[in-house]
Order: C-alpha cells, then sequence, then structure tokens
C-alpha cells in the first residue's frame, strides 16, 4: 500500500486517462459504423432476396394424392378398397444410422425380420429420392402412441395416415383384379410432363390386371396446398390448399359369388376359369389357381416370400392360366364343324364309318384315335357330325381337316378370336397360336405339311388358345354368331361404360343359321346323351353333367377336351416334391353355355375351364363347369328354369332366336 | 485487514445520520435503466425464441431480478474494501477456474460449467471477466502511469492465467474476452500505443502460422464458412446463413414480435443464446436492431462517463475497463451474428439467456456504480 504515496502526476495521469477515452470512442464509432452499414445492407438492399429466402425456408409445396378408385364387383361389392391406415414411414435421406434407427423402433413397434428385409430390398431399388418409404403398415393405437412419444429422437422417422389398397377376396381376384405396389423409377420415367405432375403425391401404381389397365381411371388428380414447415420438417400450418379429385369407381362385370364359386369348383387342381355374359361380353369370373395374396405386393412383398412365389416351378402362383394358352384340343371341334358346314364339306347326313384311326393318301402313318389310345381301342363306327361332337372323334375331324386345308381352317376360326385378342380391356392376355403356313414359314422357318394340318383339326400340333379366348368363342357359339368382345369393365362411377372399339369386329357369318342350332344341340348332347346299348354313342360329358344331376332343369351345351402335355421343364422333372407321371398328365379342358336351348331364356354364361393335369376332360373339368354354371344360373341369378310339362311342343329353334332380338 | 472489520465498515455505513453524511441506499439511475431496459428486450425476445416454453422465460427472468438485486448490492460495497478483497477474488477465480478443469461439466463443446453441491450450476469464466479488469485496475492503480515494462509483465500474468485457463476449458470466445478485458485496462491507464500496434501486427503476422499449425478443424471450419458461408451451407456455414436470412428478411419494421418465421420455426439455431440479435432484427426489423445498439452505446457512455468522473485511479480503471468489455463482448456478438467476424461463442450480454452471464455482468455493472457512489463522497480516494 506504499505506492499509494508516491510522488505522482494525477493531473497528467487523468489527462491520458480521457485521451484514451477519446481514442476508444473514436474506435467504437467506426465499429460501429460497420455494424450498422452490414446491417443496413442486410436489412433494407437485400431485404427482398432474405425475404423469399425465409419463405423459402418454411414453406412447401406439398402434393396431396387423390383417393384411388374403388374397383367393385357387379354388385356393388369393393374387390379393391382403401383402408385408413397410419404407416411407420422412414425417409432414408434424413436418417443418421439406419441400422440404429431401425433397431430403436424395433424396440417400439412389432416389426417382423421380413418387413425390415423388404424394407431394405425396396431400399436398394430405384426410388424417388427424399421420400418416405414405409417401413410397417397398418400400425395399432398403442403403437402410434409409443411412436409419437419416442420418435421424435429419430429424424426421418414419421407416422403417415394413408389410404392403403386393400384386397378384401385375396388371392380369388389376384390375377382378374391385380395390384397396386410402389411406383418404381422405370415408372416414373415413362410419364410425361404433365403425368408426372399428377403422381407427385403417389406412392402406388397398379402392376397388374384391371388395377394396371385402368390405371388412368382409378388415380385420379394430385391436389396441392402449400404448408408451412419448422426446421424439422413438422407440418405447422397449412396456407393453401387445392383439392385432389378422386378416381373414378369401377364397376366389373366381374361377380364375387361367381368368382367364390369358381375357385371353390377347381378344388385342389390347378387350372383356370373364365366365364362370360353371352350378352354383353362381359366377364363374369376369371380365375386363376393356385394364386397368391395381392396385398402382399401392396405394402412391399419381402424377397424371400416373392422368391417363394417366382421359383414355385410346379404351382407358379404368379402365373395367370386364364390368359396364357395351352393346346386346346378336343374343344375346337364344335368350330370345325361349323366350319365343315358352312363352307359345304360336310352336312347333316355326312357319315364317316370310323375305325378308330386315320390315314392320309399314300401314306402309312395312322393318326390314332387320340381320346381312345388307351382304352380297348377300335372306332366309333359309323359317325356324322353330331356324333363326332358328343363323342368326340378325332377320325371324323381328320378328314374334315385334311379336307379343309390349314387356309380355310384358319380363316374361318380366326372369325371366333383364335391367334388374337378380342378382350376389350385385357391387354396383356397372350394371343396364342392359329397356325397357317405363313405363321409357320415366319415363326419356324418351315414349310407347312399336310400332317400338321391333321394335328390343328383336333386343336393340336401348333394351335394354342387360351382359356379366355375359348370363353370368348363359345360366347360367340351361344349368340349363334353374335360377336361381342370380352371386357372387364361395366361401369364409372355408376354409369355404364361404353367401349369405343366396341363394334370393330364383325359378326360371324354362317351360310345356313340353322348350322348354329344343329351344332349347339350336339354340344348339349355331350352331356346329356346318356349310355345305352349301342357302343359309344353317349355324351363325353354325361356323367359329369346329366349323369350326375338327373333333376336338372336346363341344359348345358358343352364339349370335352384333352390335350397333350408338351414339354415340361427340367427343373420340374427333377423336382421331388411331386409325382413326374401327374405332371405328364393330360390338361383337361370343357367349354360351354347355358341354358342351352331353353324356350325362353337365352344363354346367360359361356364359360371354358382348363384343368392342368386333369387327364380328362369329361370328367374332371366338365364337373367344375357345371358348378360354376349352376352357382350362376341358379344361386346368384336365381333362374326359375324349369320348363312346364306343356301340351305344347318346344317352340323350334328360330323362334327362340327371333325373340333375343 | 481482518473480518471484524468489515463488520465495523458495514455498521457505520447503517447507521443513519453518521457524521453528518446520508450513508444510505445509493443507485446510479441512468445505468440502471438502461441495464432493464436490455433485460426487458432478452425477456421479449426469448419470449419468441423459447417457442412459448415459459419455463426460459420464468428462469431468465429470475435471473434477471437477482442480477438486479446483486448490482445493487455491490453498488452499495464502498470501493476501498472492494480494492482490498480483489486478491482473493482473483485467486478464487483462478482456484474455481481449476476446478471446472478437474470437475466441470460440459456443455455445448466447452467445459466450462461447474455443479457443486448445494449451488445451482454456473460459469466461473463468466466472473472472471470481471475479476481481471479488477485485479489489473488494483494492480496498475498502485504505480505511476503510464506503466513501465516491468508491469506489463505482472499485468500479462494477472491475465493470462485464468485466459489459459479457460482455452483449456475449449471456450475460445470467453478466453478472447479475458485477454481484451485486461487489454482495456492496459490501454486506459496509457500503455504505449506503439507496444499494442506492434502486438497487433504480430499476431496478424502468427495468425497464418497458427490456423496452420495450431488450429482445431471446427475453428478452421467456422473461419472457411466466415469467409464465404456457402462453400459449407448445411455445416459450418449453416448458422451464419440462416442468422442472416433471419435478419435480412426482417426488413425495416421487423415481422413483429411472435411472428419471426425463422426463429418460430427453428431455422435460426442457438436462438435463444449466441443469435438471440437474430431474432431481435428479425422482429422487430433495423428499427429494433438500431434501438438495441443504441443502448449499448448509451450503457458505454454512462460507463465511460462514471470513469471519468470517478475520484480514484483504480475507480477509473475500473469503471472504463468493464464497460468497454462488456461492450466489446455486445460488438463481438452482433458482428459475429450479422456475419462481419467469424462465429466464436460469445453470448450477447444482458440478453442471451443465461442465468450466470446476467448476474456476472450485473456484478460488473454494480461495480461501475460503486465507483460513481464514491466518487459523490467528498474526498475519497
Amino acid at each position: 500500500m506504499t505506492g499509494r504515496w508516491q510522488f505522482r502526476d494525477f493531473k497528467a495521469e487523468r489527462a491520458l486517462f480521457i485521451r484514451r477515452v477519446a481514442l476508444a470512442c473514436a474506435v467504437v464509432l467506426a465499429m460501429l459504423a460497420v455494424l450498422v452499414a452490414k446491417l443496413v445492407n442486410l436489412q433494407v438492399t437485400r431485404h427482398e432476396y432474405y425475404s423469399a429466402r425465409s419463405d423459402g425456408n418454411r414453406l412447401h409445396v406439398q402434393y396431396v394424392p387423390p383417393k384411388r378408385g374403388l374397383i367393385l364387383d357387379r354388385d356393388g361389392v369393393p374387390l379393391a378398397e382403401n383402408l385408413p391406415v397410419y404407416n411407420l414411414t422412414i425417409v432414408p435421406e434424413e436418417v443418421v444410422d439406419l441400422d440404429a434407427t431401425l433397431a430403436a423402433l424395433a424396440g417400439l413397434v412389432a416389426l417382423s425380420e421380413d418387413e425390415i428385409s423388404a424394407f431394405r430390398d425396396r431400399l436398394r431399388r430405384s426410388r424417388v429420392p427424399y421420400t418416405s418409404m414405409p417401413l410397417r403398415y397398418m400400425l395399432t393405437e398403442e403403437e402410434k402412441s409409443r411412436v409419437a412419444v419416442h420418435g421424435h429422437r429419430l429424424p426421418g422417422v414419421a407416422i403417415e395416415p394413408r389410404l392403403m389398397r386393400h384386397y378384401p377376396f385375396k388371392e380369388l381376384t389376384a390375377h382378374a383384379v391385380g395390384y397396386v405396389s410402389h411406383i418404381n423409377q422405370q415408372e416414373l420415367d415413362a410419364l410425361d410432363e404433365a403425368e408426372f405432375e399428377n403422381y407427385g403425391g403417389t406412392t402406388h401404381v397398379g402392376k397388374t390386371g384391371v388395377e394396371r389397365t385402368y390405371e388412368s381411371l382409378l388415380h385420379g388428380r394430385v391436389g396441392h396446398e402449400t404448408v408451412e414447415k419448422n426446421n424439422r420438417g413438422r407440418l405447422m400450418r397449412v396456407l393453401e390448399h387445392a383439392e385432389a379429385s378422386s378416381g373414378s369407381d369401377l364397376g366389373l362385370h366381374l361377380h364375387h359369388r361367381l368368382q367364390i364359386a369358381a375357385h371353390q369348383a377347381l378344388g385342389d387342381y390347378r387350372g383356370a376359369v373364365v366365364a362370360i355374359e353371352p350378352e354383353t361380353g362381359g366377364i363374369l369370373a376369371m380365375v386363376s389357381k393356385p394364386a397368391f395374396d395381392p396385398n402382399l405386393f401392396v405394402t412391399g412383398i419381402s424377397s424371400r416370400a416373392y422368391g417363394e412365389l417366382v421359383n414355385d416351378a410346379v404351382n407358379t402362383p404368379l402365373f395367370d392360366r386364364a390368359i396364357n394358352p395351352y393346346p386346346p384340343g378336343s374343344t375346337v371341334k364344335p368350330f370345325l364343324g361349323l366350319a365343315g358346314l358352312h363352307l359345304g364339306l360336310i352336312d347333316y347326313d355326312f357319315i364317316i364309318d370310323d375305325p378308330g384311326y386315320f390315314q392320309l393318301p399314300g401314306v402309312s402313318y395312322r393318326w390314332n384315335n387320340y381320346t381312345m389310345r388307351t382304352e380297348i381301342g377300335g372306332g366309333h363306327g359309323k359317325t356324322d357330325l353330331a356324333k363326332a361332337i358328343y363323342q368326340s372323334s378325332d377320325t371324323f375331324f381328320y378328314d374334315l381337316g385334311h379336307r379343309m386345308g390349314i387356309d380355310a381352317m384358319h380363316d374361318f376360326m380366326a372369325q371366333f378370336g383364335f391367334g388374337g385378342n378380342l378382350a376389350l380391356d385385357i391387354a396383356h392376355a397372350r394371343i396364342g397360336v392359329l397356325p397357317s403356313r405363313q405363321w409357320k414359314i415366319e415363326a419356324r422357318g418351315e414349310p407347312w405339311y399336310p400332317g400338321d394340318t391333321i394335328n390343328s383339326s383336333i386343336g393340336q400340333g401348333y394351335m394354342w388358345a387360351t382359356p379366355l379366348q375359348l370363353a370368348a368363342a363359345t360366347a360367340v357359339v351361344a349368340n349363334e354368331g353374335r360377336m361381342v368382345r370380352p371386357r372387364m369393365l361395366r361401369s364409372v362411377d355408376g354409369r355404364p361404360h361404353a367401349f369405343a372399339k366396341e363394334f370393330s369386329i364383325s359378326d360371324v357369318f354362317i351360310e345356313n343359321p340353322d348350322y348354329w342350332r344343329y351344332v349347339r344341340d350336339a354340344m348339349v348332347m355331350v352331356g346329356h346323351r346318356p349310355y345305352s346299348d349301342v357302343f359309344r354313342d353317349y355324351g363325353t360329358a354325361y356323367e359329369a353333367i346329366a349323369g350326375a344331376d338327373r333333376d336338372m332343369t336346363y341344359q348345358i351345351a358343352g364339349k370335352t377336351g384333352t390335350a397333350q402335355v408338351v414339354g415340361i421343364s427340367q427343373s420340374i422333372r427333377s423336382s421331388k416334391d411331386i409325382q413326374v407321371s401327374d405332371l405328364n398328365k393330360d390338361h383337361a379342358l370343357f367349354i360351354a353355355f347355358a341354358p342351352a336351348n331353353h324356350p325362353l331364356v337365352r344363354p346367360r354364361i359361356a364359360l371354358a375351364v382348363f384343368v392342368e393335369n386333369g387327364e380328362h376332360g369329361g370328367s374332371v373339368a366338365a364337373p367344375v363347369a357345371k358348378q360354376v354354371i349352376d352357382a350362376w344360373l341358379l344361386e346368384i341369378l336365381q333362374l326359375d328354369l324349369r320348363v312346364e310339362p306343356d301340351p305344347q311342343p318346344l317352340a323350334p329353334a328360330s323362334e327362340i332366336a327371333a325373340t333375343r332380338e | 485487514m481482518n473480518s471484524s472489520d468489515y463488520i465495523a465498515v458495514a455498521r457505520r455505513r447503517l447507521a443513519l445520520g453518521d457524521s453528518g453524511l446520508i450513508r444510505g441506499f445509493t443507485i446510479d439511475l441512468p445505468l440502471f435503466l438502461i441495464v432493464l431496459s436490455l433485460c426487458a428486450i432478452s425477456l421479449v425476445a426469448l419470449h419468441s425464441a423459447s417457442d412459448g416454453d415459459s419455463g426460459v422465460l420464468r428462469r431468465q427472468g429470475i435471473a434477471v431480478m437477482i442480477g438486479a438485486l446483486a448490482m445493487l448490492a455491490v453498488a452499495q460495497l464502498d470501493l476501498r474494501l472492494l480494492r482490498r478483497s480483489v486478491s482473493y477474488a482473483w485467486l478464487g477465480g483462478v482456484a474455481l477456474l481449476g476446478l471446472v478443469l478437474m470437475i466441470g461439466v460440459e456443455a455445448n463443446g466447452a467445459r466450462s460449467w461447474l455443479d457443486l453441491p448445494g449451488l445451482p450450476s454456473f460459469q466461473p469464466s463468466e466472473l472472471m471477466k470481471f475479476i481481471v479488469p479488477l485485479a489489473l485496475a488494483k494492480y496498475l492503480a498502485f504505480q505511476p502511469l503510464p506503466p513501465r515494462f516491468v508491469q506489463l509483465l505482472g499485468c500479462a500474468a494477472l491475465v493470462l492465467i485464468p485466459a489459459g485457463l479457460i482455452v483449456l476449458q475449449n471456450d475460445m470466445g470467453t478466453a478472447i474476452l479475458i485477454f481484451m478485458a485486461g487489454l482495456f485496462v492496459l490501454l486506459l491507464a496509457g500503455m504505449s500505443l506503439r507496444l499494442v500496434t506492434a502486438g497487433g501486427l504480430l499476431v496478424l503476422l502468427a495468425s497464418p502460422l497458427w490456423y496452420v499449425f495450431f488450429a482445431l478443424e471446427h475453428q478452421k471450419r467456422r473461419i472457411l464458412s466466415f469467409i464465404d458461408p456457402y462453400t459449407d451451407p448445411t455445416g459450418a456455414g449453416y448458422n451464419i446463413i440462416q442468422s442472416q436470412i433471419a435478419i435480412g428478411s426482417g426488413g425495416i419494421q421487423g415481422k413483429g414480435h411472435g411472428a419471426g418465421d425463422q426463429s418460430r420455426l427453428d431455422f435460426i439455431p442457438e436462438s435463444s443464446t449466441d443469435f438471440i440479435f437474430a431474432v431481435i432484427a428479425e422482429e422487430f426489423g433495423l428499427a429494433g436492431a438500431l434501438a438495441l445498439i443504441a443502448l449499448y452505446l448509451l450503457l458505454l457512455a454512462r460507463g465511460l462517463q462514471i470513469a471519468i468522473g470517478a475520484s480514484s485511479v483504480f475507480g477509473r480503471l475500473l469503471a472504463g475497463g468493464i464497460v468497454l468489455t462488456v461492450f466489446f463482448n455486445a460488438y463481438v456478438n452482433l458482428a459475429m451474428v450479422v456475419g462481419l467476424m467469424p462465429v466464436i461463442g460469445l453470448p450477447l450480454p444482458l440478453v442471451s439467456r443465461g442465468g450466470t452471464a446476467i448476474i456476472a455482468c450485473c456484478i460488473g455493472l454494480g461495480l461501475l456504480m460503486s465507483v460513481r457512489a464514491s466518487a459523490n463522497r467528498p474526498s475519497r480516494r
């Protein structure tokens, strides 16, 4: 404390202090000038720029995805509907550590290995960056609240309310209705600019079936809203809203109960049923069995589950048998018979003596009566066209086909839609093969041999047709030539739908309309001609139809078919699961329409049944057809088809035809 | 000096009518009003920045009240008493800083918090901002001024020991501020300007070396992003970009209280602490920003006025050093937030959220009041 008493010039010290304060003030003012200049620059000069930046931070235009249109059956029962669900979603770009995030979420919600692997699979596939990817669908209330409480510690994780596509009939409608699944980059790239805008908020797109065909009707128009979001992406308020407009609700010709009936009728067999309403061409049922649960694809199927579906070489559940071709076998005979009559190659009195085989002149090779090959041998004896149909004589048609020639056969059959796709809205249906000289040169590079014609005349060889084609051709026969093109769509938003291309294909013209009735009657005998003392004179499906149901109130016109299995893949041969001999068995086919030859009711259903390795059309495929027809006529339409024992004779066929107009 | 002296002095001051002097309550009203205005702005800005979190506001309000009481309490202290206890304060402060290094708690990257049982957690470095000018003022006041070179070495020890400890806490901003506080006192004491200029040049020349060999990664990033924030717009440059957007979008009049989109929607990082000026400039515009700057300028003016009017060398140096430190702290924060300086973690005095900082600042300004009070008493040097 002694320093205090030293001699000091306090006045000078104070003056020095004041000089320094003055200096400090000068420096401070200079510094403040810089600061204020900077503030003026930010807040006055560049104010508009920063205002825009600020709005850019907080304002987001987001898409409001439209509600996808429903798909209803002809009774208005939903086949594809939208369920309100809460999904757990992740924006992968915002996640810091995906593994840790998934592990944390597994503690909050039930997460199966499958769901995690499906999520990772989708992550690897092409996707739109910075979009949320669902991890778990349909959270329970409890899971929702757990994620809401703990989710804020997990960036990129959110709960999103969504409308999720749901197919209540599961595998029953998997092929016909199809399914939606995550839209991928290729699909987005294929969209033009306006469409791309319209898909801004859309996560799913129709991949197969009706969902794909009518994507543009089902999708609707996207809406927009301007929202304010905070820095963590939380939505604070909606500033502007432009409503989305929902997609159209589509009514199909399909009937859910007939679909169920066809599925059940096939039992444990693999196969397909296609049923068409002859008057409209509307597809009443289209079943391929076995199928799969389309709902798996909506949520994103895991690689493992998908692998199981793809690698099942025997059951091939993803494969739509209804629109894939097989050798039609003897089911082509009614059409060839009509061709023979129309072309004057045969008449009602034309008879061959069927020895059980056919030989070309000057050729020693015998074409055997295919259906007889395992039996006692021999032929059908004296055979006219009707018997050749109800007894399914190959020899008769070998002779007829040989005389007709492949060109005439091709041209006539083509009118019924063989070798083409008549369907108005099943673009992905395959067209099979209706062989011709030109086709063989182009496809095989070989000339047409006479023996090829012989094989074609019983629906073998190069001839391939889909169950859909067979059902459509049968509907034309039921209509006595009036062409109706098959279609799925019946109404849009409740209004009947008119197709632009409805009448672009002409009716099938036959020289004498009575030929239709002759062939129809022969087809009725397939199911209704009982056994008698006469050797081989019963209908090939009698046991399955009239023989099985003595009290039948109506008649079915049908035709059995048996088709050789062509080529089994090595993978199936080496499969241990199933006896290869079963897979070598013939495919069984049956085409039919009903009621046939009814005085008051015109045919209400035409169908084709295909049973893979079913062996016999008559004993395996025909009962399936009978069950489906019964379900439609008696259970669903509830028609009273009994014909009162009336003193008056049945109206002639021509009059029934007249009432149809 | 023993404790009975303190009691005697206190008793003397409390005794009314002692020697005809009214030794009652003393307050510097202009300073007090400026401090309260700044605290009021703090509460208004925090209301926006804390997104309606009443806990933040309540804690700040309590800190303001404690700070105001502490300021008035310090104002009543006799400056001579204060001067005698400076050495203990400095030693105690350094001891606390050492304790922080051993048992301190880390927050926001700096290990500067002390969480002692029975006390609310606090930052000893905040107190050191005012203990260092006190210590320097006392040390220099004994000697004839301007200080000689030997004295400068003593001053360097008083400044660099606490500053070094704070550097070790990884709190570069506060360390620089403490260094500057010391420098301000020395400058006011008349330290050779040539020496300061030379030192400044030396620092300038050495800084590239520091950058290449000693700068930590986050310091380099901060400097790079100061030169151009858009080299790393989502990382180191993010704070300054968002802060400039907030300030710029505020315009002249501002968006209105509670309507600052950048702060309301959490786009301003550290909006309640280091970047609170961005909130004020967004919501109240250039007008509000200038008003705030004017308050600090008033604070500086009043502080310097008190310093010039001080009756002792100690009081003069102390008042000038403290008020320059507070103002410099404010300026650095503002310059950082508008993008004139690299980001260093210094809060805005009296406005940013933080109890210790507010209370420490109030105590510092309480010292100013005490200086003013002693000047008003006759012939006490």
